[in-house]
């Protein structure tokens, strides 16, 4: 069978991300250039610096990429690359630059859902196995998807206000962690007793998440012990809301697996880094029987990798676009 | 020489091919939210029309701003991809330019780009594009003031309510004329031009 090289392009936060992937699994060179430092200064991500960001780098990153993999575009077979969820002057600057060349090289042209590249991501670790569910967790996203088979997604639930990484980065301000703070409250998490009497985030029969509660909660703590002149123990505090929510992402997932009888778990998304998560799902896992895969680090955050990975099986599906393919700012996955 | 002509930055999307003196084909329509997705179907029309093949292009000459920031980055990302890839000159000029390019019997030109709040984006050009007033981001009454005893016309796709403007009829052959000896730009450093800082910028200097 012929190679397939598929060029990709990820751009829908504050990375500008070029990768090249081979037969959906190979991986030849991936370049991310991450904003986060130049963020950092304002406490989250302004869209409008993002999105001058990228349109500064773009053409330097895809030729990196291409020197990576010593190839040229006439190498490459389709062009995949994020269309939405995200940022929209973000996803604009990937997706006219992949129009480009979709048009001087007359090659397919491949959009992909950005949360499909997520959980295609676990395809660069191991080849993935149907049906299988995936729990996406990340600064924008905390959905529990059913896949029958290849590129097919059910969204089986998600979340009804603040994403888990949102949580995660708002506590993380209120305990005084620089942005941004998911991972500092994780690590903290792993040094404290859970001594603070949280709130259980929505704990109900459906599948949906919420973290509002227990955010305003922390908040609000952090608030009223401060105005009391107490001083906040930030590691105990870690550790209390790290357990809630590992607590009820963990029981609906599992719940999830049984239910639709399925022995596949695959997570995703920049939480998907997070090692109180990992811990707990690998602990529970091993207990249930159930095949859990959770790619690399590099693989969780924003990457073009994953959209390369996600690109070839889209492409061998004939899902291609037509130049006047627009990039959605919000956009359900199917 | 061959030559591709594009301006993503007014509320007119344009795009040309010329050919040494010849304008072989163009798009000069207007655009609103649409821009993102009409570029390419615009682009494809403009090439095949011609029968001319977009590796025949041997410069590229983008508007760079200034304008609707979204809008200025969508003709930037293609140009400096398209330069890049294929190897091909590429000439920056300025959208406020491209408005004076009009023919207008006046002493000064001044283009303008509604900014809202009360600023606009303009520059003071005469008839043959040389400035007077570099292109900038300025509130109306400070461009009126630089303005006082000059004989001049405003040109202008917008409407305001404090003065009248002329209706753009934009002369790319005119612009590239003017532009055609400049050297070209290493592509990756082909950037907007928005003359404003974001807001974030703004409040974090500030402090």
């Amino acid at each position: 069978m012929k190679d397939v090289y598929i060029l990709a392009f990820e751009s829908s936060c504050d990375e500008t991300s070029v990768s090249i992937i081979k037969n959906g699994y190979d991986e030849i060179a991936t370049v991310v250039l991450s904003q986060m430092d130049i963020h950092a200064s304002y406490g989250g991500v302004v869209p409008e610096i993002a999105s001058r960001n990228h349109v500064e780098n773009i053409t330097m990153v895809i030729e990196e990429a291409l020197t990576r993999a010593n190839m040229k575009i006439e190498d490459i077979d389709a062009i995949a690359v994020t269309y939405g969820p995200g940022l929209i002057g973000s996803l604009l600057i990937g997706m006219q630059a992949a129009k480009t060349l979709s048009f001087l090289y007359n090659k397919p042209l491949v959009p992909i859902h950005h949360i499909a590249g997520h959980i295609y991501a676990n395809n660069l670790s191991k080849p993935m196995e149907f049906p299988l569910i995936a729990l996406v967790v990340s600064g924008g996203h905390t959905d529990l998807i059913y896949m029958k088979e290849d590129y097919s997604f059910e969204k089986i639930g998600g979340t009804l206000d603040d994403a888990v990484g949102e949580a995660y980065d708002k506590v993380a301000r209120v305990m005084g962690l620089n942005y941004p703070g998911g991972p500092l409250v994780d690590k903290l998490a792993h040094q404290g007793s859970d001594t603070y009497n949280l709130p259980l985030p929505l704990d109900d029969d459906t599948y949906n998440f919420s973290f509002s509660g227990l955010k305003s909660a922390v908040i609000n703590l952090v608030h009223n012990e401060l105005q009391r002149g107490n001083e906040m123990n930030n590691v105990d505090l870690a550790t209390s809301f790290q357990n809630r929510v590992v607590d009820i992402l963990t029981k609906k997932t599992m719940r999830a697996l049984k239910e639709y009888k399925v022995n596949n778990l695959i997570v995703a998304g920049g939480v998907a880094a997070n090692k109180g998560l990992r811990e707990k799902l690998e602990e529970l896992c091993e207990k249930n029987n159930i095949s859990l895969t959770i790619p690399p680090v590099k693989y969780c955050t924003d990457n073009a990798a994953m959209i390369g990975v996600a690109g070839y099986y889209a492409y061998k599906l004939g899902k291609t676009s037509d130049l006047d393919l627009n990039a959605k700012a919000s956009l359900k996955l199917q | 020489m061959t030559s591709l002509i594009i301006d993503t930055c007014n509320s007119n999307l344009t795009i040309g091919i010329v050919k040494d003196n010849n304008i072989l084909s163009i798009y000069n329509e207007q655009v609103k939210t649409d821009l993102s997705t009409k570029i390419f179907p615009v682009m494809q029309d403009v090439f095949v029309k011609v029968g001319v093949d977009p590796k025949d292009i041997d410069t590229i000459f983008v508007s760079c701003g200034p304008g609707s920031f979204t809008g200025i980055r969508i003709g930037v990302t293609v140009a400096k991809t398209y330069a890049w890839a294929l190897n091909k000159k590429i000439i920056p000029f300025s959208s406020l330019e491209l408005l004076a390019t009009t023919k207008v019997k006046e002493d000064y030109l001044v283009p303008i780009i509604d900014a809202r709040r009360g600023y606009v984006y303009a520059g003071i050009y005469d008839e043959h594009l040389d400035t007077f007033m570099n292109d900038q981001y300025i509130s109306i009454e400070d461009l009126e003031k630089s303005l006082e005893g000059k004989y001049y016309k405003m040109i202008s796709y917008d409407e305001f309510e404090k003065f009248k403007v002329i209706k753009p009829e934009i002369d790319i052959l005119k612009l590239i004329e003017k532009h055609k000896k400049d050297s070209g730009v290493n592509p990756h450093k082909i950037n907007p031009n928005y003359l404003k800082l974001t807001e974030a910028e703004m409040k974090l200097g500030e402090k």
